[in-house]
């Protein structure tokens, strides 16, 4: 039947990029920890390389991530209140007290994995000797027993992080999945979806990550690492395996859902293509996957780098075609709403994730990444003037 | 049974002349490009076979109603009689309540920089009167008043009349009810709005 809408009312896109971004920032931080904790937690030596960088990375990225809620907020002075008044019913409210514990509990497990570094570090005098004796808080025990202790410690409060880092990132699954409202939301599978996306884009910007630490904190990617990161690829791809089988079953569920379900997967294939199918698929999931085939592939560091950088596109894409797209759909009227970035939101979020690059740069030259099988050498040339 | 607030809407009656969505602003201050209530209006058929449907919006104040259930802050609430208001010293803006309400009801006052949305006109409410877009109505299509109260307009109109409220699935149970709606108005045609529906 021929319809004409001559009357209509505007409506705009609340939810943008910030937001977005927020559930990519989280979604890396718990990746990372999660791939990086395999080491701690479960007992599989090679991991334990890594475990110093992969936390740093995750408390970083989890310490930056809320800043895009905070200057997304209308009134953002008083987002006090999120802590003042509890609401069992909001998932945004299960989420505040996760990303003050997660953190937490990361710093503290982080602590007991630099603590012996630190007392090692305090000869080096200086600036560094001055942060690591601050950072001790009068902890320089380096009896057997006390070093037992820091294992056992870091396994508990990584044990701890594991759950945690499931829940700070589950949950923000649940803040899309709970609205019955928008078809490419209301899924069970939400929460899943953006775990392990996660873990696809947190080990794809860990992989990255790890490489410059290496080679700027031990001048060059020794042949451990270089194992190291074809077995982590090897994960990466299994986990593509996963994720992208949970978008292939979402997908089909919501084509067979209610019309508003149908009309959402047909806007996905059609107006949405070229991020959905293109970028987030096609680039972000089957590109990398195709590559990480080969176990040649695996032990190129271009071609995991080439992988992972394709990751971590894709699943950016993901995040905001499922953000923004599924505020597309119009809920009231006739027309499809469109989307704009705002010069703001963009210099927001651009500021956000360089902010966070330096401070994690900075973290990594003056916290000591001495990992079993590399130590630091003994004078880093650091550009700051930092050392002594 | 207490008193339950609720908003019939004869359609047969409505010449969309959009004199409540006029009132609303007027008497809510609500700025330009926003609206608490609209008149929604659509032609379908072809020459001669034509009909044309208006469909005024509004807060429905649900029973169960999505916005309340995802505040973080309990900004929104909800009285005894049904009336889901927002808290505007409370509310931190945060836009869930907005993504999550399948009736896009609610916006942010650019001006307050809170969520909002109609309040059936609380405070007249209060003082005994009518809301402003029901006291406005040129033709009485607007009719609002206690559901349960057997002596109401509204409990005449819901035991009498064929009614239907938009999107009932959501289990959002709106309360603002129908009499004469056509589906089409109901809900937006989303197949043709995807462009899957020539």
């Amino acid at each position: 039947m021929p319809t004409v809408h001559f009357f209509d009312t505007p409506h705009e896109i609340y939810w943008g990029l910030l937001i977005a971004l927020y559930f990519y920032y989280t979604g890396m931080s718990a990746g990372s920890f999660i791939l990086t904790s395999l080491g701690t937690v479960f007992g599989i030596e090679k991991y334990k390389k890594v475990s110093k960088v992969g936390v740093l990375m995750a408390i970083v990225l989890l310490a930056f991530a809320p800043l895009h809620l905070l200057f997304d907020l209308a009134q953002p002075g008083r987002f006090y209140n999120l802590f003042l008044h509890v609401s069992l019913t909001s998932a945004m409210s299960w989420g505040v007290y996760l990303l003050i514990l997660y953190p937490v509990d990361l710093m503290i497990y982080a602590w007991y994995l630099f603590r012996q570094d630190f007392v090692q570090g305090l000869n080096k005098g200086g600036f560094k000797a001055g942060l690591y004796s601050f950072l001790l808080f009068g902890k320089k025990d380096m009896s057997a027993a006390a070093l037992a202790n820091d294992k056992k410690k870091a396994k508990l409060f990584g044990t701890l992080g594991v759950p945690l880092a499931l829940l700070v990132h589950g949950y923000t699954g649940f803040i899309l999945g709970n609205v019955q409202a928008r078809a490419i939301w209301h899924t069970p599978l939400m929460p899943i979806i953006f775990l392990m996306s996660a873990m696809v884009s947190g080990t794809g910007l860990f992989i990255i990550v790890m490489m410059l630490v290496e080679k700027f904190k031990f001048g060059r990617i020794g042949e451990d690492i270089r194992a190291l990161i074809a077995d982590i690829a090897n994960l990466m791809k299994w986990f593509i395996v996963v994720d992208g089988a949970l978008m292939i079953i979402y997908f089909i569920v919501l084509w067979y859902s209610s019309e508003t379900g149908y009309a959402a997967g047909y806007f996905l294939l059609h107006q949405e293509g070229w991020s959905f199918l293109g970028l987030e698929n096609g680039l972000g999931m089957l590109a990398p996957f195709l590559i990480l085939l080969s176990k040649k592939a695996r032990q190129s560091l271009p071609l995991v780098t080439l992988a992972s950088i394709l990751t971590i596109i894709g699943v950016l894409a993901m995040r905001i075609n499922l953000v923004i797209g599924g505020q597309k759909i119009p809920l009231t009227g006739s027309k499809i709403i469109e989307y704009a970035v705002s010069g703001r939101d963009l210099s927001i979020g651009l500021g956000i994730g360089i902010l966070a690059l330096v401070v994690l740069t900075w973290l990594y030259s003056v916290l000591p990444m001495n990992r079993p099988g590399a130590q630091e050498k003994e004078s880093i040339p650091v550009s700051k003037g930092v050392a002594q | 049974m207490g008193k339950r607030y609720a908003m019939v809407i004869d359609l047969r009656k409505c010449v969309g002349c959009h004199a409540c969505q006029v009132a609303c602003k007027s008497e809510n201050n609500v700025p330009l490009g926003v609206n608490r209530s609209w008149v929604e209006e659509l032609e379908t058929g072809k020459f001669p076979n034509v009909s044309r449907h208006r469909l005024p919006r509004l807060c429905n104040h649900c029973e169960n109603p999505s916005c309340l259930n995802v505040c973080p802050v309990k900004a929104t609430y909800q009285l005894e009689d049904g009336t889901v208001l927002v808290d505007y010293d409370r509310c931190i803006g945060c836009k869930y309540c907005i993504a999550a309400c399948p009736y896009d009801a609610r916006f942010i006052n650019p001006e307050r920089n809170t969520a909002e949305k109609c309040t059936y006109c609380h405070e007249r409410v209060e003082a005994g009167m009518q809301p402003a877009c029901v006291n406005t109505c040129i033709t009485g299509a607007r009719v609002f008043g206690d559901r349960n109260d057997p002596n109401s307009e509204v409990f005449k109109l819901l035991a009498t009349q064929s009614v239907a409220v938009s999107k009932p699935e959501t289990n959002n149970r709106p309360q603002t009810y129908y009499i004469g709606a056509d589906e089409k108005a109901l809900r937006p045609n989303l197949l043709e709005i995807v462009g899957g529906e020539k």
